[in-house]
């Protein structure tokens, strides 16, 4: 048997992308197993602007044996306990998508069902905050990390972080380059590949460089330089579902209060982020060429800052949906060259990381083997899809009138997965999260009923328990939270500490 | 105070394991104070209760209901059951054990069983993958004693189930119910009245004129389906050109020896046949295709391979492997054999019905019968019954064993997502859980490998690691495991000392 083994990996393009490939490759496959290579230009910008991430970012950290508190100080980061929606169900109101559950399940069912039953018709977003450790703690700008306190909410804080994606990007470098990943700079020219397979053989370089390799990632952003322009690997076009198309992002001074969550304000064409870091905020409009001009979009935001503006605006195209193949013969996509989902909920980062751990999973070992490439495609379309979902229905369950984009996605037909889960959800309140699906029923819990969805009924399980008992039930856990929150310190305090970037000191 | 919609009467026509386990978890979990619970039964109808082996969430679903687990094994002359042995299914003289619990532990984010084939493959002494597994080790050595809670000891990773006697498991249940204020009619169903508006069922009339109204009806009346097949015409799904077995004979024989700690499968030339042990008595069945055996000789190889004197005389199934078109259609919802037939195999049967009235009370409907409840309960039923015949399918396809019928099974076309499960794991060893199937990666991994699938290759991600470092840790593990079961008191021993049921009065 001949030895097939991928000796010599490829990754093209830097970035958040590139290089957050590199760390796990370096990590979990050392460099005996196969050398590791890179190729980026300092020409080509990277998108990476203010990030925010979700939890799950804490997995990546543990398994690349990151230090935490030096990560954060190394990319001016903050944490994050949420986002907070503005304007997004109607003009006025708003709502926190926190981290972590709420309240308790007892006797088998789950907290919602005796949230639902015990207000009645009458909660709003406030009355839920009251059950959620992070959304209470995010509302008072307080933040720890979870301490061991036995039962207490405190042992249990969710989490994730804000950073700047350059400095990210940068850090991760280091740490690859430490562990034998080998950069080469230089803008591609060409994509060769092989005339009989059609696998990817090697790229060039403007200087005349040729780099091959076994296996190929491709990082080089929405234009999939080798996925696309050479493997024609084609994409699924969602943008009846998700019209925006456009962004313009522009950091700022920070304002007095360093807030630990994101905030997402819906616009009349499109909604606008707001990410706080360390030395400054990041922000973004995100909006629709069909609905607005770029001219009225850039107005928006450059009056809609917290502080003065630090740069001038930069513009950004895309087109929501996936590669119909993610991985095609010896090339796999990762990051924006995979697809695009607006960051309305930070996935960006974690789809990322997930298109790593699969590769991982699936790794060739001895050549390619179909099996496993189509596992992975289906896995990694099922992964989007379900994102897509969740996103969709922020646009769809809107009750304003005032502009054209929000009367379009209030009306337009949603996919099936989404009509379904919310019709169980208007029956008797009831979520089911199903398959490994990215979002759990917390974070379906807090869309939906903080974007006005209102179950016509409690789920009967709940009637398992005394009205009087979970009443008393329930008063205990508002009680406990409340109390909880009070023994964290401020967001600021906290990282003034613990991780002040002014005292990062490089390894 | 509870909805006006709230459902008033939920009626079980029939009783048998799946009504009275159905019975028990509606009247612990649906007890408002508003809905009333309604068993009707036959003593003249017998029941099939030949499901008496379990996999491990019964006990999840025992703790749910409240029931204490040593009571409940001495009114059912409950045995443990550590997994399975398939004797004879690779071919004559093969055996291997389908054990719970997991195989050794992950190495850096890696499965145990890479390291495992790798080493085997640089020639190392690594022995046979079930050493790295507590529960089947225990089970070689026939002892038992629960896990340990401190996820550091290798104790903890003991996983086990139950072997039961049915008949006294939907009795044991029975009273559960009853004291829980359900209340059981006497009577044979005579026929089903349907509303003439929509369809639904409005009441089930007995054989001496008595009717009973609902609004929520779950058939539990067996293969005879007289609810969701019989009245309302839901279809059958049929599969048995995957899975053609189509006939058992079951019969009870007298306790040998010390029960053993694990269901036995032995492959037979048109079929197989289970050992149960429970504390009193062994429990022993033939499943066969009668298309390549008939009944006599069935009969035959059964009685003459059981040990100990038979009780009673073999008694006769019948069935078709399938499942119904809907589970739960209108107003009824189908539990047990009314809803489908897979064989107990992997002794699945008890586990559906849990999973099923589990499932109906997390959906459970309103007068309204909001069709979203029953359009998810149907779809989430119906993947992970699908799941599970991929998975029995599986047990047939990959075999040596040769002969008509074993021809037959081995060369059959097999469902794609079983295909493609099978392609993964021979090329690379990889498995993956699909989505929320039953049965995991370990489950598979232990089929696959026990029915002569080898991976051609290791997962490459096991090569981060120094081959001699790792040589050091399996050798660990493999050591830690056979300490660990030695060291278990004897099944026989934990019985008397947890449970020991009274003899059986004749």
């Amino acid at each position: 048997m001949t030895d097939k083994r991928v000796r010599k990996i490829l990754i093209v393009g830097g970035g958040t992308a590139g290089w957050m490939t590199a760390a796990v490759l370096a990590k979990l496959l050392k460099n005996d197993y196969a050398d590791i290579h890179l190729v980026e230009s300092e020409e080509i910008g990277t998108v990476g602007v203010g990030e925010a991430t979700i939890p799950q970012i804490g997995t990546f950290n543990r398994t690349l044996g990151i230090d935490e508190t030096d990560f954060v100080k190394a990319t001016q980061g903050s944490f994050k306990l949420g986002i907070e929606f503005v304007n997004w169900g109607a003009l006025g109101e708003r709502y926190i998508h926190p981290f972590g559950a709420y309240g308790l399940d007892m006797d088998g069912v789950s907290f919602h069902a005796f949230f639902l039953k015990h207000h009645a018709a009458r909660y709003g977003p406030e009355t839920m905050d009251q059950y959620n450790l992070q959304a209470l703690a995010a509302r008072q700008n307080r933040f720890m990390r979870p301490v061991n306190a036995g039962n207490s909410p405190l042992s249990k804080i969710a989490y994730a972080f804000h950073f700047d994606a350059s400095l990210y990007a940068r850090y991760l470098r280091k740490y690859s380059e430490a562990r034998g990943v080998t950069r080469h700079e230089g803008k591609i020219t060409s994509v060769s590949l092989h005339p009989e397979t059609g696998y990817v053989q090697h790229v060039q370089l403007t200087d005349g460089r040729i780099l091959d390799a076994d296996l190929f990632v491709d990082c080089t952003g929405f234009r999939g330089l080798l996925i696309e322009q050479a493997l024609k690997a084609g994409y699924n076009d969602w943008s009846h579902w998700l019209p925006c198309d456009r962004a313009v992002a522009v950091p700022c001074e920070n304002a007095e209060r360093l807030t630990p969550y994101t905030r997402s304000t819906a616009r009349e064409a499109g909604w606008q982020w707001r990410i706080p870091l360390q030395h400054r905020i990041g922000n973004g409009h995100v909006w629709s060429s069909a609905f607005t001009t770029e001219e009225r979009a850039t107005e928006i935001l450059m009056s809609n800052l917290d502080g003065k503006a630090l740069d001038a605006p930069r513009h950004l195209r895309f087109l929501a949906g996936h590669r119909k193949k993610f991985w095609e013969k010896n090339c796999v996509a990762i990051g924006l060259s995979a697809g695009f989902i607006e960051p309305l909920e930070s996935t960006s980062i974690h789809l990322i990381q997930s298109g790593v751990a699969k590769l991982m999973q699936m790794f060739p070992s001895g050549g390619f083997n179909q099996p496993d490439i189509d596992r992975y495609n289906r896995v990694t379309t099922f992964e989007y899809e379900r994102i897509r979902d969740f996103i969709i229905l922020h646009y769809h369950l809107n009750r304003r009138d005032d502009s054209e984009l929000w009367k379009y996605t209030q009306n337009m037909p949603v996919p099936d997965y989404l009509t379904d889960k919310m019709a169980l959800f208007e029956s008797h309140g009831r979520i089911f999260r199903e398959n490994e699906e990215l979002f759990n029923d917390t974070s379906w819990f807090a869309v939906m009923i903080g974007q006005g969805l209102k179950p016509r009924d409690y789920d009967p399980v709940a009637d398992v328990q005394s009205a009087e008992e979970t009443a008393a039930r329930l008063t205990n856990i508002r009680d406990t939270i409340a109390t909880s929150a009070t023994y964290m310190p401020t967001h600021e305090q906290f990282i003034e500490e613990n991780c002040d970037a002014r005292t990062y000191v490089p390894a | 105070m509870n909805s006006p919609h709230t459902l008033s009467h939920i009626v079980i026509a029939g009783g048998g394991t799946a009504g009275w386990v159905a019975a028990a978890a509606l009247s612990r979990l649906t007890n408002n104070g508003e809905t009333r619970i309604t068993l009707v039964e036959s003593e003249e109808i017998r029941t099939v209760g030949v499901g008496e082996a379990t996999i491990p969430p019964i006990a999840m679903f025992l703790r749910l209901l409240g029931i204490d687990l040593s009571e409940f094994m001495r009114e059912t002359q409950a045995t443990i059951k550590l997994g399975i042995e398939f004797e004879g299914w690779l071919r004559e003289g093969h055996r291997y054990i389908h054990p719970f619990g997991d195989y050794g532990r992950d190495i850096n984010a890696v499965r145990f069983y890479q390291y495992w084939l790798k080493l085997r493959a640089f020639g190392k002494d690594v022995g046979e993958i079930e050493e790295y597994c507590l529960a089947a080790m225990a089970a070689r050595h026939q002892r038992f004693a629960p896990p340990d809670p401190d996820p550091r000891t290798v104790q903890s990773s003991m996983a086990y189930a139950f072997h039961f006697d049915a008949a006294l498991y939907a009795a044991y249940l029975r009273r559960y119910s009853e004291a829980r204020g359900v209340r059981r009619v006497e009577g044979k169903i005579a026929d089903v009245t349907l509303r003439s508006e929509d369809g639904y069922v409005s009441s089930l009339k007995l054989a001496d004129g008595r009717e009973i109204e609902g609004d929520l009806f779950i058939d539990c009346t067996g293969f005879r389906a007289l609810l969701i097949g019989k009245a309302m015409g839901v279809p059958y799904v049929d599969w048995s050109h995957w899975l053609p077995m189509n006939s058992a004979l079951a019969v009870q024989s007298e306790r040998v020896a010390d029960p053993l700690p694990y269901t036995r499968s032995t492959a037979r030339p048109a079929g197989w046949q289970w050992t149960i042990p429970l504390q009193h008595r062994t429990g022993n069945g033939h499943v066969y295709c009668s298309d390549y055996m008939n009944d006599e000789d069935a009969g035959k190889i059964l009685l003459a391979s059981i040990s100990g004197r038979p009780l009673t005389a073999p008694s006769q199934l019948r069935f078709t492997t399938g499942r119904r078109a809907e589970f739960w259609s209108r107003n009824v919802v189908a539990l047990g054999l009314s809803s489908g037939f897979m064989e107990p195999l992997e002794s699945t049967s008890i586990h559906f019905i849990q999973a099923g009235v589990t499932k109906l009370i997390a959906l459970l409907p309103d007068k309204r019968f909001n069709p979203i409840e029953r359009d998810t309960y149907n779809r989430l039923s119906i993947m992970q019954f699908e799941q599970t015949r991929d998975f029995l399918i599986l047990h047939y396809k990959a075999t040596e064993r040769t002969g008509p019928f074993w021809d037959y099974v081995r060369n059959m076309d097999i469902p794609d997502t079983l295909a493609q499960k099978i392609e993964l794991f021979r090329s690379n060893g990889r498995l993956f859980r699909f989505e929320d199937e039953l049965f995991g990666e370990a489950n598979w991994q232990s089929v696959l490998m026990g029915q002569g699938i080898m991976p051609e290759r290791w997962d490459p991600m096991a090569d981060a690691l120094d081959v001699n470092v790792v040589a050091k840790q399996v050798q660990g593990i493999r050591e830690a495991v056979r300490e660990t079961a030695l060291r278990l008191p004897t099944h026989q021993e934990f019985l008397t000392r947890f449970c020991a049921a009274p003899e059986p009065v004749d």
